[in-house]
């Protein structure tokens, strides 16, 4: 380190505080020069990804937000496995699965699938419909666009629908010796569910977002 | 290379950071603030320069989830009801049972992220915050290492209470099979959800500061 460096990161901050960005995982200065959509700037001490703009990502969040709230919507709407063992056969929706642990003790894991595997992706989608939707009509963001693109990330790591396909694959095969069981039509919803939520989280640049929120005032 | 970093050779020089310019790097969208700043300008986050008592609370949220491991292995996960035998078993019980009846599938899925990454991240949160706290000779890459596979596997263990929750819920279905949540599925549940706090409560920043020189370059 020289005393050079320090002055020229003074220099760039007096002239402009935001074209500095500091590495969220190390504290590294960068001088943060947009890159090319498509490229990926990664922080030089701990490669923590710091700008991954993608083409229309505006559009592609909105759009896959969209989706995936209506396929969420409809998947809850129909059976998400059938059973059918000594004769009798049944099915249940995602609500109904919810709505029977409901009682005592269980409510903890009624609780829990309710909240991680369809309240808090939904939250989510709509809170970057709300920020985005606005920005990508070239209107300026809306009011509480900081404080619910915040909470948006915040809910990234508790959203955990694609951890309960794996769960119900795992539940289907231990049961297999019991009765037959099969996939519902919410089943595969369900995943189709958990890719565009996956193409939706790809789409987001978060330095993007941010850089155009910053630009409304506080 | 569009990124710059106005240190000359990065792989030798230390590396500015915003800490040692007295600025506050934002801890989710890495603006920079001057150092008397409290909320960040660009996304109304907290401004801390490093997070305030960010090892005592990712010790009390860790030692707590590794208080409700314990039950979650003694207990029984499930209690099947199967025409009137109980058949009531642990997480390991369970995992011996699939690998006897060669459910290998089930079996492994279940041992890795019901045995394996529950244990392993408690142990490797600790190495973390003791690396960290004592400032142990660890090379940053290892500890960022360490850091990722807290922050990204540590979620996948909840496939287990997924599972428990589905076959419960699979209860009105059958008038021959009953399956009933064990208490041990519930301690489990809330084990990895304080462990997942307690990563969240590392602030990854402090991993560089006892060493900054050391690169992953
Ligand atoms: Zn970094
Ligand atoms: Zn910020």
């Amino acid at each position: 380190m020289t005393d050079h460096d320090n002055d020229t990161y003074r220099a760039q901050f007096d002239q402009d505080p935001d074209s500095l960005i500091a590495c969220p995982a190390c504290d590294t200065l960068h001088k943060a020069v947009p890159v090319q959509a498509g490229h990926i700037a990664r922080c030089t001490q701990c490669h923590f990804k710091l700008m991954d703009p993608k083409p229309d990502t505006l559009t592609r969040t909105v759009a896959l937000s969209i989706t995936a709230s209506i396929l969420m919507v409809t998947m809850l709407c129909f059976p998400f496995l059938t059973i059918s063992q000594a004769g009798l056969t049944g099915e249940v929706s995602m609500l109904e699965i919810i709505f029977d642990l409901s009682h005592g003790w269980y409510n903890i894991l009624a609780v829990l699938v309710a909240a991680f595997v369809l309240a808090l992706p939904i939250v989510r989608m709509i809170a970057l419909i709300y920020v985005m939707w606005p920005l990508h009509q070239g209107r300026p963001p809306p009011a509480a666009a900081r404080q619910v693109f915040l909470f948006a990330e915040k809910l990234n790591p508790w959203a955990m629908t694609e951890i309960f396909i794996v769960g119900t694959v795992v539940a289907l095969i231990k049961m297999m010796g019991l009765a037959t069981i099969g996939f519902g039509i919410a089943f595969w919803l369900f995943c189709g569910l958990v890719v565009v939520i996956a193409l939706k989280n790809a789409a987001v640049c978060r330095w993007t977002i941010w850089t155009l929120i910053r630009k409304s005032p506080l | 290379m569009s990124l710059d970093n106005l240190d000359t050779d990065p792989k030798v020089a230390f590396m500015t950071r915003a800490i040692d310019m007295g600025w506050i790097g934002c801890h989710t969208c890495g603006t920079v603030h001057e150092g008397d700043q409290t909320h960040c300008r660009t996304c109304s986050a907290q401004l801390h320069s490093r997070l305030p008592n960010s090892l005592q609370q990712t010790w009390a949220w860790l030692i707590t989830g590794a208080l409700f491991l314990i039950p979650a292995n003694m207990l029984p996960l499930l209690s099947n009801l199967v025409l009137g035998h109980n058949e009531g078993h642990t997480i390991a019980e369970g995992i011996a049972i699939f690998f006897q009846t060669g459910d290998y599938f089930v079996a492994i899925v279940i041992l890795v992220a019901s045995l394996l990454i529950p244990f392993s991240k408690i142990f490797v949160i600790a190495i973390l915050v003791l690396s960290i706290q004592f400032r142990w000779q660890l090379d940053n890459k290892t500890r960022l290492l360490l850091y990722e596979f807290v922050e990204f596997i540590g979620r996948w263990s909840m496939i287990d209470v997924f599972v428990v929750a589905l076959l419960a819920g699979l209860v009105k279905l059958g008038a021959v099979i009953s399956i009933l949540p064990g208490t041990g599925a519930i301690c489990f549940a809330l084990s990895v959800i304080f462990t997942m706090i307690a990563a969240l409560r590392i602030d990854s920043k402090t991993i560089w500061d006892a060493h900054p020189k050391d690169t992953i370059e």
